[in-house]
């Protein structure tokens, strides 16, 4: 990242500051920041003060729904204040971003709650480091309607243990526990699918419509 | 320099775990009979189509093929050869089997030989996945592991002079890695007293095969013990605390607390025993 010249002072003339803060975005490489930088360079000045702006304000904005912990701009968030919505079935992701894909589905209509992460021993993650305490009190709260908790985590060995643990936590409160159903993804080839994957699409095969 | 170094190897191997690299590649930790712990790139492994995602899940014994790259090994081919079906659908056989796989990767080093933790680690999940008790899996190979990685226990003379210590007046340290005599016991502040049957458990897993040691009953309140024993030396060895450790430990408190719901709607007692 040296392509371009430093002032010999030491500090990072402001191109290099840019550039290396694009660097840090997610799926951003050291081409692409600098593409970036400069094309912010070359752009008018109220684009460049609107990206610093929208910036600043999603910083400043953005709080945690008091409900169901999803990123908002207001709490409680518009779905949890939605009267149209299902309150009987809660369904439980990892981030804020798999509840933009749940929604997409349309396959649900009740409400949300975010965990925020996933039980991964590893990676120093353990149950108290989740908003699992969250979801207890929503449950444990005398008004819920909820009946029914759909764990959406992730496939993976995390997401189980995550969705076993949950359900060990909420039965005896006498609520429904329910997973998603794993198997095949769609343009799946099963000469290269795995044992666990497989198997679990074969016993929860179905009916041909 | 062609012929030297190989460009491909075909290894067998356990997926210990996986970390993100980017956004869609994974570096996976690999346990390998003959390189030891290695850490491998898998590329585009979160993306839903990739090919390898299922067989390269933590918890899977796998045949890899790896090409060599500059800095780490790039899998070009995964196939999962067992993936303990069982051990995934049940909270305690999974967070005990969580808590195996964290105990390999901190007391395992990359790139050497490590045939012997290998075989150990598979018999303790094949162990698990058949549904012996977690317990005893765990315990057995708490000690076979320190053992074989040259921090086994010592339990039957001071580890400070070598007398010859009696079961029914030991004290222990973790720090020091085994039992202390009564004369020696005064200059070990750290030692705490140990119950002569803990003690006699501890060493007849250490001498006894598997098999014979998975005869010995034991009741809850001496399964604890010999938990907090065997943590409090894996805590002491690695250097740290393990957080599966402490999950194995709250799947288990959620299990109680299940059960207790279940049998207080039946007035009946509550059981708290393994299995």
């Amino acid at each position: 990242m040296n392509s371009y010249s430093d002032p010999p002072s030491g500090t990072a003339s402001p191109i290099t500051r840019l550039v290396e803060a694009f660097h840090r975005l997610p799926g951003i490489g050291p081409k692409s920041a600098q593409r970036l930088a400069y094309h912010v360079l070359r752009a008018p000045e109220t684009e460049a003060k609107d990206l610093a702006e929208a910036l600043m304000e999603v910083k400043r904005s953005i709080v945690l729904c008091e409900r169901c912990q999803d990123l908002t701009s207001e709490s409680p968030c518009r779905i949890c204040l939605d009267l149209s919505r299902d309150r009987t079935s809660i369904c439980v992701v990892e981030e804020p971003l798999d509840v933009r894909a749940i929604e997409r589905t349309r396959g649900h209509h009740g409400l949300y709650h975010v965990l925020h992460g996933v039980i991964s021993p590893t990676d120093g993650i353990g149950p108290e480091d989740l908003k699992i305490q969250e979801l207890l009190a929503r449950l444990r709260d005398i008004d819920t309607e909820v009946s029914e908790v759909i764990v959406a985590t992730n496939p993976n060995l995390e997401g189980e243990a995550t969705s076993m643990y949950l359900g060990r936590l909420l039965r005896p409160l006498g609520i429904r526990v329910t997973r998603l159903a794993r198997g095949l993804p769609a343009g799946a080839d099963l000469e290269y699918a795995d044992d666990v994957t497989l198997g679990r699409a074969l016993e929860f095969r179905q009916e041909v419509q | 320099m062609p012929g030297r170094v190989p460009r491909v190897t075909k290894t067998e191997a356990i997926v210990l775990g996986h970390r993100r690299l980017g956004d869609a590649d994974r570096i996976v930790t690999l346990l390998t009979p003959h390189r030891g712990k290695v850490d491998v790139v898998a590329k585009g492994l979160l993306r839903s189509r990739s090919k390898m995602a299922g067989h390269l899940e933590p918890l899977t014994r796998v045949e890899v093929v790896l090409a060599h790259g500059r800095s780490m090994d790039i899998v070009t081919q995964a196939q999962a050869v067992e993936s303990f079906p069982a051990l995934r659908r049940d909270l305690d056989r999974l967070s005990t089997a969580m808590y195996l796989l964290e105990l390999v990767d901190r007391l395992t080093v990359e790139h050497a030989d490590a045939r012997p933790v290998y075989e150990l680690l598979h018999a303790a999940l094949l162990r698990t996945e058949r549904g012996d008790g977690v317990q005893l899996v765990t315990r057995t190979f708490e000690l076979s592991l320190l053992d074989v990685s040259g921090f086994r226990p010592e339990w039957t003379v001071c580890v400070a002079c070598g007398a010859p210590v009696d079961a029914d007046d030991a004290g222990w340290s973790a720090l020091a890695g085994g039992v202390l005599c009564p004369n020696c016991r005064g200059r070990h502040p750290e030692a705490s007293p140990l119950a002569p049957r803990v003690l006699r458990v501890l060493r007849a897993y250490q001498s006894q095969s598997y098999e014979d040691a998975a005869r010995i009953r034991l009741d809850a309140e001496l399964m604890g013990r010999l938990e907090r024993v065997m943590h409090d030396l894996v805590r002491s060895v690695a250097e740290r605390d393990l957080k599966s450790a402490a999950f194995v430990s709250a799947a288990r408190r959620a299990s109680v607390s299940e059960s207790a719901a279940e049998s207080a709607a039946e007035a009946a007692p509550v059981a708290v025993s393994e299995e």
